[in-house]
């Protein structure tokens, strides 16, 4: 296809993703690098008709504006906001290693830093959900595979739903079943007969009802993949482990797994680049007290009347930095690919 | 594998074992959906109820409050009606097919360009998309928001319209840049000896062939454009909000108005089409998931 | 009036040449064959005459107009690719239709430009079938149908009949004969057949690794390969070709001593002879080795044995009986005798 051609058709798309996903992203390194205005003091005098007059110090609205009218993005930063409290937090962290009480403490102090808390709830999210979902995937999907055919489409169909159903919907009507008041809450008090028993007060419950809501809405997809992969085992390869004597254990992790390998690669990639950007549930879930993400640190700092661009900036950068890193490994095996295609 | 020579060996214990997992699991995927659309029939101290869920079950409030008769249809009326859901889902149903329609054109034609090109630069582009396809879409949206303000399109649909088009595009490019690799290439090659230029063999020979292809990816344009909420609830205002933003949007006011159930209501009412959708097109979303990973 | 001309056309990948310097005048009506070894740039050639690939150098001219930078359908040719090419969608009718309708051609004459090109190939009954509903013979008219249903400067097939049975090869390779010699265009046809190269071309031009390597008729290139590639590329058995000495008009290698050849040429060369030119010899024979081993054809036996390092086929009567191991002797008619440089690979003509 000749070069002229090529890029006729390509265009449109090209344009849409340059304008819409390349330049925002160098909008938001720009906008890391500067801060809101300080605001603009006057000492306003106002005198009542009895009483005499007093001095108070306001915030000059008109003077904002203009400011706000020139410099909409604010004043330079240069990388503040990167090491300030709210992000990187150098200098907290050089004092929590300056004097601590031991490594546990340093982690404690650590994660109270709503970064590095973000942080590690992201990553807990990405590299527990993954696993996880991709086993219970795999597992239905061989004991879809074993059904009779009547039940397979059925079954299908129910398996899609959680998938398929919108993150912040799903997230919800999980979160109103679990409630101390709703059907799974309750029944969890009974259980344990803890009227105070609650999903939500506690970090570690509602860490681990994100992670379980996270694999309920991740096990289909790995299962989906599966499952095709499972229609092209070749049945030579199969039968003949059977005449070998391979047990139906063996028969898996011998040719069944290595078949799907290359598949589980791609859907280990998918669901890390989909779970890196976990957000909708935390929102359904009220979950911010004790579990946040780095989307969700954006979207905070977004959200509020007064819109921190610089801090969502920072952040925003530094979420790029992760999903560059995570897709890294594939990166360089494509370029070492494709150098290898050239020479 | 052949199914009946491996099931007439399975033992019985294995047989219990497969069936027992199945039915935990299918409980797992579809209860929470039936109990919420049970329960948005009820009013909320039978669906919240700390008593027992019996009452939810029997709606034991919902007939007291509702002269012996155990289904209320409240939380719709209050969501449709009261509160103005309809206008979320009309702006809704604009947004999702204008996304999918817009997608689909650009996703085709670039998706085509890149299955024959065959360049090294074709390979890049689809390598960028993948980089692209895997940014956090807030990450995104807080690059917009500044822009947006200062030209003054911020809120409006068409402006999340174009939006979600262009997050889409990585991913509706490579869906359907492998579902035109499985296109011979003699195909439009005999259509342009035939007479047709580049374009013409596209449309009048490719795009026959590729309905199939587009069907399954135009579904997950729908569904992307309908799943979300990062960034139709920054870049909407409160009058333009669909479905999904509204829906947060009551969590917020309504709770305090203690009728937790219009969102209920809501809640069901957003998850209808996507059944629909997953009874009709079960084929067509099984083979696109499979597509990006068998080429993938 | 459509001759084609490649001048000097090159086309080169990044690191891979695939068609080195290519210079061939095809003459109006001519019907054209190239011929190579499978990866040679038989198809990267015929997509270069057709626009279907960029030309990195050189020049192509169809008729008096230089075509480089037009279009497929510019070049108003037509071309019949090797798996087919059907429109999937489209019944055998709309198909054969489909070039009528791009280019324009007045409504009316469709239906019977149509009919006329599918009566010529046979396919009356099948025309409201899909192409998933014929067989591979059935499809390859379709194609041959859709190429001819329109009147083109040239047509380009790339081994149409690869993909048929040997018998259905047989009767197909008759009718695209005979399609030629009624519609008398000029015509370009890949195949790496030779003997569908032999039964059908004008002319054949011999390509390996994007060289031309001989151009000329089925006869000349049978008689008179111009190197030791074409000597080996054609026929069946290919030619037998054995290094020796020259010296004085005698050729000498190990098991082998032929006399009375050109006494110009002396030093290192190849020897060269087909297996039907060789007879049978009395008490001494120029050739003299035990047989490895005998194959009945039918009608004719071979009998091979190793001459010099090689294994040398010989063509004997249908009911010659030998064991493996029996010594036989063989003569060559120095007129069957072709000498090749032996480190060139180039055909030796003496006197010049
Ligand atoms: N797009 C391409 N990029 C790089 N090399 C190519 C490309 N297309 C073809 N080639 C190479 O060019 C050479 C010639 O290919 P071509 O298709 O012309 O062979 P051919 O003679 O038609 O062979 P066959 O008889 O197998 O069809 C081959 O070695 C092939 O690998
Ligand atoms: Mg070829």
């Amino acid at each position: 296809m000749p070069h002229k051609t090529f890029f006729a058709f390509i265009l449109p798309s090209l344009i849409a993703m340059v304008l819409f996903i390349a330049l925002p992203i160098v909008s938001v390194i720009v906008q890391s690098l500067h801060v809101e205005h300080a605001r603009v003091l006057v000492e306003v005098e106002s005198c009542q008709p009895f009483g005499g007059c007093t001095t108070e110090t306001r915030v000059d609205t008109a003077a904002m504006a203009e400011l706000r009218a020139e410099k909409p993005m604010g004043q330079f930063n240069g990388l503040g906001t990167y090491l300030n409290r709210g992000h990187l937090a150098v200098n907290e962290i050089g004092a929590i290693l300056a004097s601590n009480n031991g490594f546990g403490d340093i982690a404690t102090r650590i994660y109270n830093l709503p970064f590095y808390k973000a942080l590690s709830f992201t990553l807990v999210f990405c590299f527990v959900v993954t696993p996880l979902a991709m086993a219970l995937g795999f597992a239905i999907a061989l004991a879809v595979n074993a059904l009779p055919k009547v039940t397979k489409g059925p079954v299908i169909f129910f398996s899609l739903l959680p998938m398929i159903i919108t993150p912040l919907i799903g997230s919800l009507i999980l979160y109103w079943m679990i409630q101390s008041n709703g059907i799974i809450g309750a029944s969890l008090q009974h259980l344990f007969n803890d009227p105070t028993l609650s999903l939500r007060a506690s970090p570690v419950l509602t860490w681990a009802s994100l992670l379980f809501y996270g694999v309920w809405t991740n096990a289909p997809f790995s299962f989906v993949v599966f499952y095709a992969g499972l229609q092209t085992v070749p049945g030579d390869t199969l039968e003949s482990a059977m005449i070998d004597g391979a047990s139906r254990w063996e028969r898996i992790r011998f040719v069944i797994i290595p078949h799907l390998a290359p598949l589980a690669t791609f859907v280990a990639l998918v669901q890390l680049m989909d779970n890196f950007r976990v957000f909708e549930p935390i929102v359904g879930f009220s979950a911010e007290a004790n579990a946040t993400s780095l989307s969700w640190l954006i979207f905070n700092d977004l959200s509020g009347d007064a819109k921190l661009f610089g801090s969502a900036g920072a952040t925003s950068v530094l979420t790029i930095v992760g999903v560059i890193v995570l897709l890294m490994p594939v990166l360089i095996r494509t370029w070492q690919e494709f150098n290898h295609k050239v020479v | 594998m052949s199914d009946a020579t491996l099931s007439q060996k399975r033992p019985l214990p294995l047989t219990i074992l497969i069936t027992v997992f199945i039915v935990i699991w299918v409980v797992l995927a579809a209860f929470p959906f039936i109990w919420t659309v049970w329960g948005s029939f009820k009013v909320e101290p039978d669906f919240f109820s700390r008593q027992s869920w019996w009452n939810a079950i029997f709606g034991t409030y919902t007939q007291a409050q509702n002269d012996g008769n155990s289904f209320t249809g409240d939380g719709y009326y209050g969501a449709w009606v009261t509160r103005e859901f309809w206008r979320a889902a009309g702006n809704t149903a604009i947004v999702t097919v204008s996304v999918t329609i817009i997608s689909l054109t650009l996703g085709t034609l670039g998706g085509y360009a890149l299955a024959r090109s065959g360049r090294g630069y074709a390979f890049w582009i689809l390598i960028l998309a993948l980089v692209f396809r895997a940014m956090p879409h807030i990450t995104l949206v807080s690059g917009y928001l500044l822009p947006f303000f200062q030209l003054n399109i911020w809120g409006v649909l068409p402006t999340s319209i174009i939006v979600l088009v262009a997050i889409n595009q990585p991913f509706t490019l490579w869906m359907l840049h492998s579902f035109f690799l499985s296109i011979p290439k003699d195909l439009d090659e005999s259509a342009m000896v035939d007479g047709c230029s580049r374009f013409e063999a596209f449309r009048r020979v490719i795009i026959p062939v590729m309905w199939p292809g587009v069907v399954t990816t135009g579904l997950f344009s729908f569904l992307l454009a309908y799943n979300d909420f990062a960034t139709t609830s920054m870049l909407l205002s409160s009058d333009n909000q669909t479905m999904v933003p509204k829906i947060s949007s009551f969590l917020g006011s309504v709770q305090e108005q203690g009728n937790v159930m219009f969102a209920v209501a809501a809640v069901v009412s957003a998850t209808v089409p996507l059944f629909i959708l997953v009874l009709f097109f079960q084929r067509q979303i099984v083979s696109g998931l499979t597509a990006g990973a068998v080429k993938g | 009036m459509a001759q084609i001309r490649l001048k000097n056309v090159s086309k080169r990948w990044t690191n891979f040449v695939g068609v080195d310097n290519f210079n061939l005048d095809i003459a109006d009506q001519e019907f054209l064959v190239l011929l190579g070894p499978s990866g040679c740039g038989k198809t990267t050639t015929m997509r270069m005459i057709a626009g279907l690939e960029d030309v990195t150098e050189g020049e192509i001219w169809i008729g008096d107009r230089l075509v480089n930078k037009l279009e497929p359908k510019d070049r108003d040719i037509s071309m019949v690719f090797q798996s087919y090419g059907l429109y999937p969608n489209m019944t055998v009718y709309e198909n054969i239709r489909f070039p009528l309708k791009v280019r324009k051609v007045p409504q009316e004459q469709h239906h019977d430009r149509v009919m006329a090109a599918s009566k010529m190939v046979e396919l009356d009954d099948f025309l409201q079938r899909r192409p998933a509903a014929l067989s591979g013979g059935q499809r390859q008219r379709v194609a041959l149908a859709r190429a001819i249903v329109r009147e083109p400067n040239a047509f380009l097939m790339d081994e149409p009949l690869s993909n048929l049975d040997a018998k259905l090869r047989v009767s197909t390779r008759a009718q695209i004969k005979n399609l030629h010699h009624t519609l008398k265009r000029t015509t370009i046809y890949v195949t790496h057949d030779q003997i569908e190269a032999m039964t059908l071309a004008d002319r054949v031009v011999v390509m390996s690794k994007g060289l031309i390597q001989q151009v000329g008729t089925p006869m000349e290139i049978y008689d008179r390969p111009a190197n030791t590639f074409v000597a080996s590329f054609i026929g069946s058995p290919a030619m037998n070709l054995i290094p020796g000495h020259m010296q004085d008009g005698v050729f000498t290698g190990d098991h082998i001593r032929v006399d009375g050849l050109s006494t110009q040429v002396n030093g290192p060369v190849t020897l060269g002879f087909r297996a039907e030119d060789a007879v049978m010899a009395g008490e001494t024979g120029q050739i003299e080795a035990p047989i490895y081993t005998v194959e009945l054809l039918g009608e004719a036996t071979m009998i091979s044995m190793r001459v010099a390092g090689e294994l040398v086929s010989i063509k004997v009567a249908k009911d010659y009986r030998a064991e493996i191991g029996d010594v036989v002797r063989v003569n060559i008619a120095p007129a069957a005798c072709h000498l090749f440089d032996q480190s060139t690979g180039q055909r030796i003509v003496p006197g010049i």
